[in-house]
């Protein structure tokens, strides 16, 4: 399989008026397409640190990092990024938020966007709140539009900053499923950020496990767990060996000061 | 309206009953208040326990209000005030928010200005007001340059406030659509800075009737301000007393027209 996304060695220092952060120390790993693929490690390891990499938020202080062969750019289009909260503007409709994009990038007039846009507001049972404002959806919708809004950018890469966290239990493991029907169903390969290993473990084909800071790959996990969704998936034998594993890897770690340098 | 409220449950139209009563409530001893408080004004007024002379009374007040209005001269006090009111407002409010968005804009400039604003927003601005006589002349333009330079500092800080303290998150978001500065400005930053345009425009009410009234009692030939000015001088204390009623309901008018913008905001 092609290599989709690659990292190659990437190292990745943060600057504070205090200290230098050396958050990834040459970290590499690979991403099929169409694949979901999963980053799990401690607590301020440096995993949103990679999502803003590979959105091209940030630049790397050394090493590569390809979408599809060819390098990152600075806020690449070939990205999308979903992040923690749904981040809808209270002040506009559901339709002008799912539009809000294609009106930064002046598509917002292109029939083709506008048709996109209203068939996966009708495909995903939103079109009945087109003309509502944030404020009357639950949270599960909000994240559905929150989705839609970056899938209408039609992205090759969608990023995902642990984009359940907010939302309590019983919602999570249903906005879950939602998110990755809809991911698999428009045909999107996806790279999630989470604290939660069994949320990996049930939505991803690979988990890219890390250390502690400066983060390095651990270990390179890929899963083959039957189910058709995330919930039914944490029913398949081999998920508590998986979380077992995954767990020992991550308490492992031991919390150190040797990333900050100061000057 | 009606035939929604047909499909109300007895419970909810309980609620909204309760809730109907409680604002009826409010409005009665508010407007009770406003009837006593009148009404023991006149009293102690008329049996002599406060001297009328340097208390007024709301019969005096009445009397003196028709007085003025049947010379002519009651509405070209009450328009000068109100459109150098209204002017200084427009201007400050207008000039705050363009130099706050220019310092949201620039780092580096907001940091250089810093120390500026601080000390113009603690200088207190009537000790200018020789000075803006100087600069601009007497009458309406300095009363306006009063109303504005109390009104300006306040205006450009709050603003700056609210834009700093946009979501970084929404920021990010935006970046990671390749928004532009400008167009995070329009689409984000402006927008999400609304609630804090409308305490400002609050705010500002009063401040401009201060910047106002100030200006007149310096150097004008007409206004509320210079009635009060004229009637403190010829000891005529009803005209002041007339005049601070008129200010109040002025002042109160022009609230309620914010207040009406933020209900629609809101919506």
């Amino acid at each position: 399989m092609e290599k989709f996304l690659e990292f190659k060695d990437v190292t990745y220092f943060y600057q504070t008026k205090e200290h230098e952060i050396h958050a990834l120390n040459n970290v590499s790993f690979e991403i099929d397409e169409l694949q979901f693929a999963s980053i799990v490690g401690p607590s301020g390891c440096g995993k949103t640190t990679i999502l803003s990499l590979t959105a091209g938020l940030l630049e790397a202080t050394s090493g590569q990092i390809n979408l599809q062969g060819k390098p990152i750019a600075k806020n690449d289009p070939r990205i999308g990024y979903m992040f923690q909260r749904d981040h809808l503007f209270e002040w506009r409709t559901i339709w002008q938020n799912i539009m809000l994009g294609l009106e930064v990038q002046k598509k917002n007039k292109d029939p083709k966007k506008i048709a996109l846009a209203e068939e996966l507001l009708k495909k995903y049972d939103l079109y009945g709140f087109k003309n509502k404002k944030p404020r009357t959806l639950s949270g599960g919708m909000r994240q559905r539009v929150a989705l839609i809004r970056t899938l209408v950018l039609e992205p090759n890469l969608l990023l995902l900053d642990e984009p359940f966290s907010a939302l309590d239990f019983q919602t999570r493991l249903k906005v879950c499923d939602d998110v990755y029907d809809i991911i698999k169903k428009e045909k999107k390969t996806a790279l999630l950020v989470t604290h939660d290993i069994s949320e990996a473990i049930s939505l991803s084909d690979r988990i890219v496990i890390l250390s502690y800071r400066p983060a390095t790959v651990k270990e390179v996990v890929d899963l083959d767990l039957s189910g058709s969704t995330p919930l039914a998936k944490r029913e398949d034998k081999d998920f508590g060996k998986h979380f077992e594993m995954i767990w020992r890897n991550l308490t492992n770690e031991k919390e150190t000061t040797q990333s900050i340098k100061s000057p | 309206m009606k035939k929604k409220q047909h499909n109300l449950s007895k419970a909810h139209e309980k609620y909204l009953k309760r809730l109907r009563k409680d604002k009826i409530i409010v409005i009665f001893w508010q407007i009770t208040l406003f009837v006593l408080f009148l009404g023991l004004w006149e009293l102690l007024a008329a049996t002599g326990a406060i001297d009328p002379f340097f208390f007024s009374s709301p019969s005096r007040i009445a009397t003196t209000l028709a007085d003025l209005a049947v010379n002519g001269n009651l509405f070209l006090h009450i328009w000068t005030s109100l459109y150098e009111t209204i002017i200084g407002f427009v201007i400050a409010i207008v000039l705050g928010v363009a130099i706050a968005i220019m310092l949201w804009w620039s780092e580096k400039l907001r940091r250089i200005m810093e120390p500026y604003l601080i000390i113009l927003n603690s200088l207190p601005k009537i000790a200018l007001g020789p000075m803006i006589i100087f600069w601009v002349g007497s009458g309406t333009s300095a009363t306006v340059v009063m109303c504005v330079l109390i009104c300006l500092v306040i205006t450009i800080i709050s603003m700056l406030n609210a834009f700093i303290s946009c979501d970084q998150d929404k920021m990010l978001l935006m970046k990671s659509m390749r928004a532009n500065k400008w167009q995070i400005l329009t689409k984000l930053v402006l927008p999400s800075a609304l609630p804090e345009f409308i305490s400002v425009l609050k705010i500002n009410v009063g401040m401009a009737w201060v910047g106002t009234v100030m200006g007149e009692y310096l150097s004008s030939k007409a206004g509320l301000g210079y009635l009060i000015n004229y009637g403190s001088q010829m000891l005529k204390l009803d005209v002041v007393m007339t005049s601070i009623a008129l200010l109040c309901l002025l002042a109160a008018g022009m609230y309620g027209l914010v207040s009406l913008l933020e209900r629609r905001q809101q919506k």
